[in-house]
């Protein structure tokens, strides 16, 4: 994985998810923007970006891409990330909400194929304090150090990651997979990759109801993880149900809980691994401080 | 968004699985030109579960039986829905009969073809007798074959039954599905296979990119109210809890989190919504700032809903339009009260607003400008609270709800 300032950045699409001052605020950071992708606009400009038609006509003029960061219309992604694929490029951020989830199940058939890290949908991307943003995650909100946020939302996200501000904790990397039932990257891996980086020594996991990956994140602390984890779910007061853009709901099926998905059980699961859960977000700040001594 | 059997039937019609002859009757005098031959059954049409034991499935033997019965079940509402339509059928002796489905399994993130000898199983204790492959690759028939064999068939029945999968999975790809299943498949003594009945849950969010789909939703949200909707098409940008704190937020996660922390400190959550997304029930595009004044008026409408949270962190779209609605709904007041109409108990206090009080909470730089036009505003006492602190937002709306309670 590529999280160095210079590594080239790509922007396919603008919906209404990514704005002029998105944009703006990446560059501000020091990320190497190098074009947009627009089809039917090649030739123009756009928020200071040249803009082409395909993603070859980037890489013929600016040589290879580290990473595509996909905010075309949801039933357009798939198409927009397979095209980045085919031009091998091997990271993808795809902020745009709504994408089917068969077309994630196809993208991420290649996807996986090709060894290729998707991080979303419906993710506000990969913020590294201080050194690279690759999304729309708001970096007033954030100081380099060393707490690792991996989350499920958006702007939750950035609540926790001010409480930790505020409390002079600062980041070493946050990265949001989005809230989908069908996902790119995982807790799993994001929680290994956090465990194995230098710069970070306690990690903050933040979830919410639907599906099952805080579950399976629970189980891989417990066995895997040696850094300290500290997590808030939230929702614990939601009615449970059919709510939240939850698909899959065969919890039933092969012989899974009818507690599957809702934000009890993950409670239940962290419990059990003995992870720290937090009761608001400003109460992380002072979990993490005794976890830390 | 799940599909009424007659829509199910005709789809699978369509792509090849085979059903028996059916007639779809909007009226009992429709029976008059029936096509299919008697014996027949008649089938109520409506979402709820369990119609048979409701009445909703009779048997019929001639035209004039067919009619009466007809009439019955048309006037016969199940779970609270009427029918719009009935379907008739041919009836069938089946020998055996199976349960089939594939279904999209998000913690494998793979469509799953499932598959038990046994129909209407109870999926508690279902354990090994459910077969289960997953659909790793891009789909190809031996995939199918595989379930058959699990399923401990053989011979023509194994190819019959692995062709049914197929033609499932064909249409679960087409039609963007979340479940497509056919429960029971009858099985005659000849090893004839027919699908008795079956169900088709279609993704929500795929519903715009299939237009005849998305003239049923788009049916479904004229006639139905919100917690009808909510069953139906099964997503909802929002929670309904009754309570007295209504909540908006522009994130899922947050505004989750909000509802907790109020629940936290004592309040009770009312209707939360979503703005960051557009809602299902949105059949054109909206942006943000519509959002947010749809959201305003369902809560206004909401009686049980006396005080309003509103959490909106980092950025948004149109900011100066989205404040510009708040201090319209704040300011309103002022102006409206000479005309307001005496309550009805005879009280004169005019002071008090015809409006829920307004907790505002904006974190981050963007909202700064916001927040010194916000403060300026000349608004009754109460009407407007401004606050960037989250658990003081929290606080505040839990206290002027319990204030309202007071007074009402």
């Amino acid at each position: 994985m590529n999280l160095k300032p210079e590594s080239k950045v790509l922007i396919q699409g603008f919906c209404e998810f990514i704005s002029g001052t998105h944009v703006a605020q990446m560059k501000a950071y020091g990320t190497n923007l190098i074009a947009g992708v627009n089809p039917g606009c090649g030739g123009q400009e756009l928020h200071g970006l040249p803009v082409f038609d395909l993603v070859e006509e980037v890489i013929e003029q600016f040589g290879a891409i580290d990473t595509t960061i996909i905010c075309v219309d949801p039933y357009d992604v798939l198409d927009a990330a397979l095209e980045a694929i085919a031009s091998h490029i091997r990271q993808i951020i795809i902020i745009t909400a709504g994408v089917p989830p068969l077309d994630m199940v196809q993208l991420l058939r290649k996807a996986e194929a090709c060894e290729t890290l998707v991080v979303g949908p419906n993710s506000p991307g990969i913020i590294v304090p201080g050194k690279i943003l690759l999304g729309t995650q708001p970096s007033e909100f954030y100081i380099p150090g060393a707490v690792g946020i991996v989350s499920r939302s958006s702007t939750l996200t950035y609540e926790i990651a001010y409480e930790l501000t505020k409390a002079g904790l600062g980041q070493s990397i946050s990265v949001s997979i989005g809230s989908d039932a069908i996902v790119g990257s995982s807790f799993l891996q994001w929680l290994q990759i956090l465990d194995e980086d230098e710069t970070t020594q306690a990690i903050v996991l933040v979830g919410q109801p639907g599906g099952g990956s805080e579950e399976a994140a629970a189980r891989y602390i417990a066995e895997a993880i040696d850094k300290p984890v500290i997590a808030y779910i939230a929702g614990k007061h939601a009615p449970p149900g059919k709510s939240w853009r939850e698909t899959g709901t065969l919890a039933t099926f092969i012989g899974r809980d009818p507690n599957f998905g809702t934000a009890q059980s993950k409670l239940a699961a962290l419990k059990e691994a003995q992870v720290p859960v937090a009761e608001r977000p400003s109460q992380i700040p002072e979990l993490l401080r005794k976890e830390i001594n | 968004m799940d599909l009424l059997e007659y829509q199910v039937k005709e789809w699978f019609g369509k792509i090849g699985i085979p059903v028996l002859p059916s007639q779809r009757i909007d009226h009992p005098t429709d029976l008059k030109r029936l096509k299919i031959r008697f014996p027949i059954v008649l089938k109520s049409q409506v979402h709820g579960a369990e119609r048979a034991k409701a009445g909703g499935v009779r048997f019929a033997e001639t035209t004039i039986d067919a009619i009466a019965a007809a009439q019955n079940i048309f006037s016969l509402p199940i779970w609270g829905e009427l029918p719009e339509v009935v379907l008739a059928e041919s009836q069938y002796d089946a020998n055996q009969e199976f349960y089939l489905a594939v279904v999209l399994d998000t913690a494998v993130c793979r469509p799953v073809l499932l598959g038990c000898k046994e129909a209407d199983i109870d999926w508690e204790s279902a354990g090994e007798k459910m077969h289960y492959v997953v659909v790793e690759q891009e789909f190809s028939p031996f995939y199918a074959r595989r379930l058959a064999l699990k399923m401990g068939l053989q011979g023509t029945l194994m190819q019959s039954v692995s062709s049914v999968v197929e033609k499932m999975y064909e249409l679960f790809v087409q039609k963007d599905l979340d479940l497509v299943e056919i429960n029971p498949l009858a099985v005659s003594a000849t090893s004839q296979v027919m699908a008795l009945n079956g169900k088709v849950r279609v993704n929500e969010r795929a519903i715009k990119r299939h237009p005849d789909l998305a003239e049923t939703a788009a049916k479904i949200i004229s006639r139905h109210t919100s917690t009808e909707i909510n069953g139906i098409l099964g997503d909802w940008d929002g929670v309904e809890m009754h309570g007295k704190i209504g909540i908006l937020g522009n994130g899922t996660g947050s505004v989750m989190a909000t509802l907790d922390l109020v629940a936290n400190a004592g309040g009770k959550p009312g209707v939360c919504l979503n703005l960051r997304h557009a809602f299902l029930t949105d059949t054109t595009p909206t942006t943000f700032r519509d959002r947010l004044a749809t959201g305003l008026k369902i809560l206004e409408a909401d009686k049980s809903i006396q005080v309003i949270l509103i959490n909106f962190m980092g950025s948004i779209p149109q900011t100066e339009e989205v404040v510009e609605i708040i201090a319209r709904v704040v300011q309103q007041d002022n102006n409206e009260l000479k005309s307001q109409v005496v309550h009805s108990n005879g009280s004169k206090n005019r002071q008090e607003p015809n409006f829920s009080p307004l907790v505002v909470r904006l974190a981050g730089s963007e909202f700064d400008a916001a927040r010194k036009y916000l403060a300026t505003l000349k608004t009754p006492s109460n009407a407007l609270l401004v606050v960037e602190n989250l658990d003081e937002a929290v606080a505040a709306a839990v206290r002027l709800a319990k204030a309202t309670a007071n007074k009402k």
